[in-house]
């Protein structure tokens, strides 16, 4: 007995040193890294004019519709095709009535090399009822802070790329009377965007 | 006297697949693919699995391509609330495991398409390895939000 105790101690503490080692996570980051932007004034939405290849688009003009609004960049690979093809899924999934009360906007944050006539093309790609819009750097910083998007130009003197824009990959979603009523983290599902457009469609949808 | 043959001839069996195993493949790739782009739009990126089936680890550090001026390896990382991508020098492949290139993190990157990527098409890809080997890669044109089967047969 005064052999095996020692032992059955030796064993636990062992077993408990190989677990904290391996399996404890003080603080578990949720899958996908979605960790929120940290900002001092929480954003407000509010109204926006950015220009497209038709000419200058007023957020407001949207007024009874739900707008989903996202800021990216044509150059981007990845993040933003994933995103704009997760929203024309959720547009291809409304009805024709649903979707004549929505509108989506892609913003771009690159300004240097997205013209308006580049994002018509870019945006339809996805769906055709994706307007693409951008400004000067002082419009999308209005617009971007408004809705809490952050956005960064990085020059890479090691890529091909040149320059590279950090951006947060949130699709916002404002309701019909103007309000910010949702922000989504990237690649949220697109039955989630789904359900909160019809949520908020006038007339209940 | 058998015995003393079979000490001798085990380990030299046993042997052969190191010797062999310089013209072997080590690192096997599953599901490749490359998205497809809008019109103009001047980059993508591929997409796989890659596993290191041998005993050393490796590393991916270059890949080129028909398809593109540049290829170069990216990784996303989420920094301040921003996605960040950055090109880095290389992909550890560890001896045994697998690494997954997928969206929203790692890829090869091509930098300045010299052709429209539309879907049902295929991309020659050569990745290069740190120990100066190739493995070449051919791999599917896919619509963006297309599900990859990314799941493996054992």
């Amino acid at each position: 007995m005064q052999k095996v105790l020692p032992l059955a101690a030796i064993i636990a503490l062992a077993s408990l040193l190989v677990w904290l080692l391996y399996d404890w996570r003080p603080n578990p980051e949720k899958a996908g890294g979605q960790r929120p932007l940290e900002l001092a004034v929480r954003p407000t939405g509010g109204d926006f004019r950015l220009h497209s290849a038709d000419g200058p688009v007023d957020l407001s003009s949207f007024r009874g519709k739900v707008v989903l609004i996202y800021f990216g960049y044509t150059w981007c690979p990845d993040i933003c095709p994933t995103n704009l093809a997760i929203i024309a899924l959720a547009l291809r999934e409304l009805t024709p009535r649903e979707r004549r009360q929505v509108q989506v906007l892609f913003v771009s944050v690159d300004p240097g090399r997205d013209t308006p006539e580049r994002l018509r093309d870019y945006a339809a790609y996805f769906h055709p009822d994706i307007l693409g819009v951008t400004g000067t750097d002082a419009e999308l910083a209005r617009a971007a802070a408004l809705y809490g998007a952050a956005y960064r130009r990085s020059e890479q003197s090691d890529s091909a790329m040149g320059y590279i824009v950090d951006h947060s990959a949130y699709t916002y979603v404002v309701d019909p009377r103007g309000r910010l009523v949702a922000t989504f983290d990237h690649a949220t599902p697109s039955e989630i965007l789904v359900a909160t457009i019809r949520s908020h469609l006038p007339g209940g949808g | 006297m058998f015995i003393r043959a079979a000490i001798i001839a085990v380990p030299a069996i046993w042997m052969l697949p190191v010797v062999a195993g310089e013209s072997m493949p080590t690192i096997e790739v599953a599901a490749p693919y490359v998205r497809a782009v809008p019109p103009g739009q001047p980059n993508s990126a591929a997409f796989m699995q890659l596993s290191n089936e041998g005993d050393a680890d490796r590393a991916l550090v270059a890949a080129a391509s028909s398809a593109a001026d540049v290829v170069e390896l990216h990784t996303h990382t989420m920094v301040d609330g921003m996605m960040q991508m950055r090109r880095i020098e290389r992909i550890d492949l560890p001896a045994g495991q697998t690494v997954e290139l997928a969206p929203g993190g790692l890829h090869v990157m091509l930098i300045g398409l010299t052709r429209a990527l539309l879907p049902g098409e295929t991309v020659e890809l050569t990745l290069t390895l740190d120990d100066d080997s190739d493995v070449q890669v051919v791999a599917p044109v896919r619509p963006v939000g297309a599900m990859p089967m990314s799941h493996r047969h054992h």
